[in-house]
């Protein structure tokens, strides 16, 4: 690669007391790539992607965005963030505002653009994410993978260099996933960098340039996807495959 | 209505007008006290939220007639400036029931979900932002029934103000009964009389909750 990393974490390590949830992890994001983070629940993957846009500290290690230390004390991280999109796995969309009003906030509370320019950049990612005529519900009245999509569109709202995608579908009932999918496959088709905590070992496998395998707070493989897939190196990450992939 | 009441009306009618004062009074500056108390000591402002904390466990330890007497005779000797029973018992009402709102907006804040503040950090918000356009409004509104429940309590703790010789409904009411001893009827009529504010108050109070749940 040429060009420096987007996202580079070195020896990233990080501890609630006693205990280590993050052990000396380290990767590199390069721009375009959509790097898949999967491994067993409590591997310490969504820890790992609250790093990198700074709503989890770390106290070992260092992680930069394009250079910019994230955990550095002078570091703006209200900038920073704005900068990256983040979906989280319970979508968190804000219950008393409007789709609509969901994804135009941060565009005129952080980015300071005009009413007008937030509406209409807002009902153009929401009809990217197929829910233009659902911008005036609320959460509430909408499925879980339209208000996985609203979301999306909140994230995307802020016209970030990169998305980070933590779960967005293990909240989603089955016949809701790849609504939620095919919209990620399409932002990945058209060329964002993401970073994807997911289960979906089908959505790794036909978008992912990278898989990222944690275990117990480690980085156990970091490999090209088909590599990973056709010949996992270790024998927790073969273990994985198998039982995830048997049904 | 019965000849008593009729005669006494105009009497009867500026307690009633003393009453809704003093409430208008204790929702309005107890709300806004009762809400800074409440952030103070949920966003764990250093000194500030403390004296919040140590404020609400001390005012909710003490019974009401002692407040207001404190307001009435300890304040103004302490520092030294001069108080009509009316100002005192406004005042008294007014920290009183700042300590129990400040308990309920206090749980409201508490029972948003920090997974939103984070989905607010995540889009580059300040800390400030978040608070003020996706935690607080939210509060606020599932505070709604709580505090309007408040209300309803303070509107009935004004007849205590009566003690110190104000003259609102209760006041006035026992003053016309000492002059006519129709105690059945008067008091009677003082009982419907709240029930009827009460029960508008809490309707008021359902009204604006269930016009909010909808955006929710």
């Amino acid at each position: 690669m040429s060009q420096s990393p987007k996202i580079a974490i070195r020896s990233l390590s990080k501890s609630y007391g006693a205990t280590e949830v993050l052990h000396d992890c380290s990767i590199d994001v390069g721009q375009g790539e959509i790097v898949v983070v999967c491994g067993p629940s409590g591997s310490g993957k969504s820890t790992l992607i609250k790093c990198i846009n700074g709503l989890e500290p770390y106290q070992k290690g260092s992680l930069t965005f394009e250079g910019i230390e994230v955990g550095g004390a002078k570091t703006d991280l209200p900038q920073l963030r704005s900068r990256i999109g983040m979906v989280f796995q319970s979508f968190e969309l804000y219950p008393h505002m409007t789709a609509l009003r969901n994804v135009m906030l941060a565009q005129i509370h952080v980015l300071g653009r005009s009413k007008s320019e937030a509406i209409s950049r807002s009902m153009q990612l929401l009809d990217r994410v197929g829910l233009a005529e659902h911008a005036s519900a609320y959460p509430a009245n909408l499925s879980g993978g339209q208000q996985q999509r609203v979301a999306i569109a909140r994230a995307l709202a802020l016209d970030p260099d990169v998305m980070l995608f933590d779960e967005p579908t293990s909240a989603l009932d089955p016949e809701m996933i790849n609504e939620v999918l095919d919209v990620m496959t399409r932002l990945a088709r058209d060329g964002m960098t993401m970073v994807v905590v997911t289960h979906e070992m089908g959505f790794a496998r036909k978008v992912a340039t990278r898989v990222v395998f944690m275990d117990g707070g480690r980085i156990v493989e970091d490999r090209p996807t088909e590599a990973f897939f056709s010949a996992p190196e270790t024998e927790r990450a073969k273990e994985f495959l198998s039982r995830i992939i048997t049904h | 209505m019965p000849d008593v009441i009729l005669k006494n009306l105009p009497f009867l009618m500026s307690g009633l007008g003393n009453t809704l004062l003093l409430a208008f009074i204790g929702i309005v500056g107890g709300t806004a006290t009762g809400l800074i108390l409440a952030i103070l000591r949920h966003l764990r402002v250093p000194v500030l939220g403390r004296v919040a904390l140590l404020y609400t466990e001390i005012v909710r330890g003490i019974p009401l007639l002692v407040m207001l007497f404190i307001c009435y005779f300890a304040l103004p000797a302490l520092f030294g400036y001069r108080s009509g029973a009316f100002q005192a018992s406004a005042l008294g009402f007014v920290l009183f029931i700042a300590a129990y709102l400040a308990e309920e907006f206090r749980s409201g804040l508490r029972s948003i979900r920090t997974g939103l503040e984070q989905a607010g950090l995540a889009t580059g918000l300040r800390p400030a932002q978040v608070f003020r356009l996706i935690i607080l409004p939210q509060a606020l509104r599932r505070s709604v029934p709580p505090v309007f429940s408040q209300y309803v309590r303070l509107l009935k703790f004004t007849s205590v103000a009566s003690v110190i010789g104000v003259s609102e409904l209760t006041g006035s009411a026992l003053l016309v009964n000492a002059r006519e001893f129709e105690p059945v009827i008067i008091l009677t009529m003082t009982a419907l009389t709240y029930l009827v504010i009460c029960s508008i108050l809490s309707f008021i109070g359902r009204v604006l909750y269930a016009q909010l749940q909808i955006r929710t």
